[in-house]
């Protein structure tokens, strides 16, 4: 990989680019105007910086240190300070550097697959149990009763918590979700009451496991030590809020667009129902192809040139994930099949120092919850009703009516 | 102790480079070099570099 440009690379002016409305609600990073930008070049214009369309590029730029991490100045840009804005700016992806990798290291090990594969039976039985509350009917509102559940009784199995108080997690993670819309800097105080009833949450987790240490996900990120260092109580309690907030989101929205995927492979859902082996697959054509983070943030620290394109210190980039997992010039045959192999991998968990931290709890979750829903849910369809969220961003559904033949 | 990387699953994500800078590190075009044979009092950094990386590709050879 080389960055700095060849003699053989053409200077391109951002004048010449494609330009693409990613802020207008209507914008999706599917439409023809995303894909004819990506024909044209590897990059557009956006009305916040540059949009990166090709994987060989965003490849590239993800891991590229050059860049940090694009939404550390969020709370700012939108006048936010308090509470609220000290805990983004002491989260794992605002942070950059030493401290960065500090903190990543404590963590670590809880995330390990090691550690984390002798949770896959629960999450069997808890998908078997979600999926028994609608089986016989043959519908289902699927984010309500499965996705959103799933995800918060995950999370809440990872922390120790009731898994009957699954419905709190999923409540407070949405309102602390209205912090990355427009209307951030009004919803403050709803938000900052939320966080605080998350941090009590986390404070009564740490305090327990501080003084009755278990063999858990929870008492490994509490007791976490290296190189003679441990996590402060306020780096525990903000990163147990991030885990809480980032892991439930997510998961919800990839579980709903997954559905959404397969709904239009049918011959993919039959053979996963057949091939349960195929679950890991499953995940990551999924990811591939339809992924909830669309595009990930990236914003320059110095002037640079990258492929012919000044790029300027402060300049957002964004990393089209869908796009790149898409281009045909990484993939000969682009499309869904979750039986291809030598694919390159996707872009979905982000990359580079900020990699999902998560990634492997994601993975095993989704891929055990796939193989049962398709065997559970045969000849599935999408219901009328369905509400989808922009196709830009952070993107899912809010609700999604599904329809199958039910299984005697 | 001797590394192995497998180099064809190595994405350059550079997390074992956080997780073990003493062993791993990212060089000036962000590619991954390391020491195969490093130190055993390092074993434990090794372990979370093999563990957290996301491709799996890291390996032990003993």
């Amino acid at each position: 990989m080389t960055q700095t440009p060849t003699a053989a690379t053409p200077p391109l002016s951002w004048d010449d680019l494609a330009y693409l409305p990613v802020s207008d609600p209507s914008f999706s990073v599917q439409s023809d105007a995303v894909r004819q930008a990506r024909a044209q070049g590897w990059c557009a214009r956006t009305p916040y910086g540059l949009a990166v369309l090709r994987y060989d590029e965003v490849n590239k730029l993800i891991k590229d240190r050059r860049l940090r991490q694009g939404s550390w100045a969020w709370p700012a840009h939108n006048g936010v300070t308090g509470r609220f804005a000290d805990w983004w700016a002491g989260w794992l992806l605002n942070m950059e550097g030493e401290d960065h990798a500090r903190l990543r290291r404590l963590l670590n090990p809880a995330f390990s697959p090691r550690a984390l594969a002798e949770l896959s039976p629960t999450f069997v039985a808890l998908a078997n149990e979600l999926v028994d509350g609608f089986a016989a009917t043959g519908e289902c509102e699927y984010v309500s009763q499965f996705a959103e559940p799933y995800a918060a009784r995950v999370v809440a199995m990872l922390l120790g918590i009731p898994e009957e108080e699954w419905p709190a997690i999923a409540e407070v993670s949405a309102t602390i979700g209205l912090a990355m819309g427009v209307t951030f800097a009004q919803e403050l105080p709803r938000i900052e009451d939320a966080l605080d009833r998350l941090f009590a949450y986390c404070d009564a987790i740490i305090a327990d496991r501080t003084a009755n240490p278990r063999d858990d996900f929870a008492t490994t990120l509490v007791l976490a030590q290296r190189d003679g260092e441990r996590l402060s109580p306020t780096e525990l309690r903000d990163s147990m809020a991030l885990l809480v907030f980032g892991g439930f989101d997510t998961t919800r929205n990839q579980l709903a667009l997954a559905m959404k995927t397969f709904a239009e492979h049918p011959d993919q859902w039959a053979l996963l129902a057949q091939r349960p082996d195929l679950g890991k697959a499953a995940v990551e054509e999924v990811m591939r192809v339809s992924p909830t983070v669309t595009w990930v943030t990236r914003e320059a620290l110095a002037d640079f040139e990258f492929q012919g394109l000044t790029i300027e210190a402060g300049t957002t980039v964004h990393l089209f994930s869908e796009s790149a997992g898409t281009d045909p010039l990484a993939f000969a045959d682009p499309s869904f099949d979750i039986t291809a192999e030598g694919r390159v991998p996707h872009f979905g968990f982000g990359g580079g120092a900020h990699h999902c931290l998560g990634h492997f709890v994601g993975r095993m979750d989704m891929s055990v919850a796939l193989p049962i829903l398709a065997q559970r849910m045969p000849d599935l369809r999408i219901g009328p009703g369905a509400e989808w969220m922009p196709l830009s961003g952070n993107t899912g559904a809010h609700r999604l009516p599904l329809l199958f033949t039910p299984q005697s | 102790m001797k590394v192995v990387v497998d180099m064809t699953l190595c994405q350059d994500h550079g997390q074992c480079a956080i997780a073990a800078p003493e062993v791993f590190r990212m060089d000036e075009d962000s590619k991954l070099v390391f020491d195969a044979e490093p130190d055993g009092s390092l074993s434990d950094a090794v372990q979370d570099a093999i563990d957290v990386c996301p491709v799996q590709a890291i390996f032990l050879e003993r």
